[in-house]
């Protein structure tokens, strides 16, 4: 493992981290001006792919978190820049509301899939027309593998499943362009001349925040609110750098201990 | 490769995967294999034992027996071993009241299964009710369960239909161990459990029996592994990479079930 280096870059998740759908956590917005009163970069770096980005922003704006676009890194940016550069018609299984961040792909007569989190797509039929496809040997682009997520009722199935399931019936693996894939992280870094053992990882997943960052070389922090459920620091070796009850105590945690 | 008489030497009983081998589902029902009801007719005739042994999980037994009397197959349910009455032995034997995630086809199969206050979860050929919610229920009732069991009735990656090839309920068990981080317990074929099962009743022994079905892996490999021989038929869900598989060799390959039972009573031990 390289030698940890002084803190540069802070990145973070944000549904389940910074907010809970449509509530902050709390004290989330302060603690994130004190983070930008030090020295840090920060980038937040998501998985939400119901939702392009502008409607991420509009979200955080309207939450009152101090947030511009171009700090903003998503699995759908990156799933389009993949389709590009395959040169692919994809059949997006992705929810309507991320349809602008394809916009100009073209998509008539498919030859890849592309599958994020559609609950309203995830039918048996057109499932199945995915599943034909990948037989044809058609590429299947995961924008993220998240086995569940947290909404306001309970726990819901993430698109990890359903791309599992595409997987094992047409026996072949779908590259995955989100979290915790090593590319994700590096990309999400790209453009902040940090290295990622000068950076740190602040999310409630443990397996696709902390343990993907940790993958990389960067340090991950997981935080108690969103989807966490007890113990889900044992789920990774090793365990998370640090397990704290939310952002806000990430954050003190950083600017006491890593500056 | 040895001659067929010498691959099918000593065989006295044959066990017969249904769909994609009889008939292939769809619209209406679906339709036969063509030579698959007189092949039938002329194995039953024959000194070979024959039972059908199906990994169906979208409809009943008695449902799945009807169609194929309408399509002309001379086949009773008592002569059909399908995963469902395997799964409820199970349910009884281990006390376990499912939540099901099954076609309304196969759901009186489990008439007399308590499925209050569900500690398991019994996932089936759905079809159309694999919608999002419904796996999202399956889902919940798993993540509750201090203990989550989850019994698959098979685990078939996909099957044919006339209309094409279609998911099959293995793709939506792995969705749910994937999800819950469990493993499933399969009920049918592959499981050496089923395979014995179908056996017993037949009163064959394993190296007596051979296993004709569409399944390189489900049918072949898991008939093989239970000390069986196994033929794979060319229709239903075969593919022409099937005859090149990694890992699974059949016995013989034929174009259809008429023409493995033209070998079988060809080269029977007179």
């Amino acid at each position: 493992m390289a030698a940890r280096r002084a803190l540069k870059a802070v990145l973070v998740d944000l549904n389940g981290t910074l907010h809970i759908e449509d509530a902050a956590v709390p004290g989330a917005q302060e603690a994130l001006k004190r983070l930008r009163g030090s020295s840090v970069v920060v980038r937040f770096v998501t998985n939400t792919t119901k939702e392009s980005k502008q409607d991420l922003l509009e979200r955080l704006k309207k939450l009152e978190f101090d947030i511009s676009e171009d700090e903003i890194f998503t699995s759908l940016t990156a799933a389009r820049s993949l389709v590009e550069q395959k040169q692919v018609r994809p059949m997006l299984l992705v929810d309507d509301r991320a349809l602008p961040d394809f916009k100009g792909i073209h998509t008539n007569d498919p030859n890849a899939v592309v599958i994020g989190l559609a609950p309203e797509h995830f039918h048996y039929q057109i499932l199945n027309q995915a599943f034909r496809l990948l037989l044809d040997g058609a590429p299947l682009i995961a924008i993220h593998k998240a086995r569940y997520y947290k909404r306001k009722d309970g726990l819901a199935l993430g698109p990890g499943p359903f791309v599992t399931a595409l997987e094992y019936a047409t026996d072949t693996k779908a590259t995955v362009v989100g979290k915790p894939e090593k590319t994700f992280f590096l990309e999400a870094l790209r453009g902040t001349g940090c290295e990622p053992e000068e950076a740190v990882m602040i999310g409630d997943d443990c397996r696709d925040d902390v343990g993907g960052a940790q993958n990389v070389g960067m340090l991950g922090i997981l935080v108690k609110t969103g989807k966490y459920r007890a113990a889900d620091e044992e789920k990774i070796n090793p365990s998370p750098y640090l397990t704290c009850e939310s952002f806000p105590h990430a954050v003190d945690h950083i600017l006491q201990h890593l500056l | 490769m040895a001659t067929w008489s010498e691959r099918l030497a000593g065989v006295r009983g044959v066990l017969l995967d249904i769909s994609g081998v009889l008939y292939d589902s769809g619209a209406g029902g679906g339709v036969p294999i063509p030579g698959s009801v007189e092949a039938v007719a002329r194995l039953k005739q024959s000194q070979l034992k024959v039972r059908f042994c199906t990994n169906e999980s979208q409809r009943s037994r008695g449902k799945l027996v009807g169609l194929l009397q309408r399509l002309g197959f001379d086949i009773s349910e008592g002569e059909v071993t399908a995963p469902a009455p395997a799964a409820c032995q199970i349910l009884k034997e281990r006390g376990l009241r499912p939540h099901l995630l099954i076609h309304d086809e196969i759901r009186s199969e489990f008439d007399k299964i308590d499925t209050s206050n569900p500690n398991c979860v019994v996932i089936a050929d759905a079809c159309d009710a694999f919608s999002y919610k419904n796996m999202n229920k399956a889902f919940q009732v798993l993540m509750e369960l201090e203990n989550p069991v989850l019994i698959s009735l098979g685990k078939g990656r996909y099957y044919k239909e006339t209309s094409g090839l279609m998911l099959d309920v293995g793709a939506y068990m792995k969705a749910l161990e994937y999800a819950c981080g469990v493993e499933a317990e399969v009920v049918g074929k592959p499981s050496p459990e089923f395979f014995q099962s179908a056996l017993q009743v037949m009163g064959v022994e394993a190296h007596q029996a051979i296993m004709i079905g569409d399944d390189i892996v489900g049918d072949v490999g898991g008939a093989q592994r239970c000390g069986m021989r196994a033929l794979q038929v060319r229709t239903g869900k075969f593919r022409p990479s099937d005859e090149h598989h990694p890992e699974v060799k059949a016995d013989g390959y034929v174009d259809n079930l008429a023409e493995a039972v033209d070998l079988l009573l060809q080269h029977l031990d007179k």
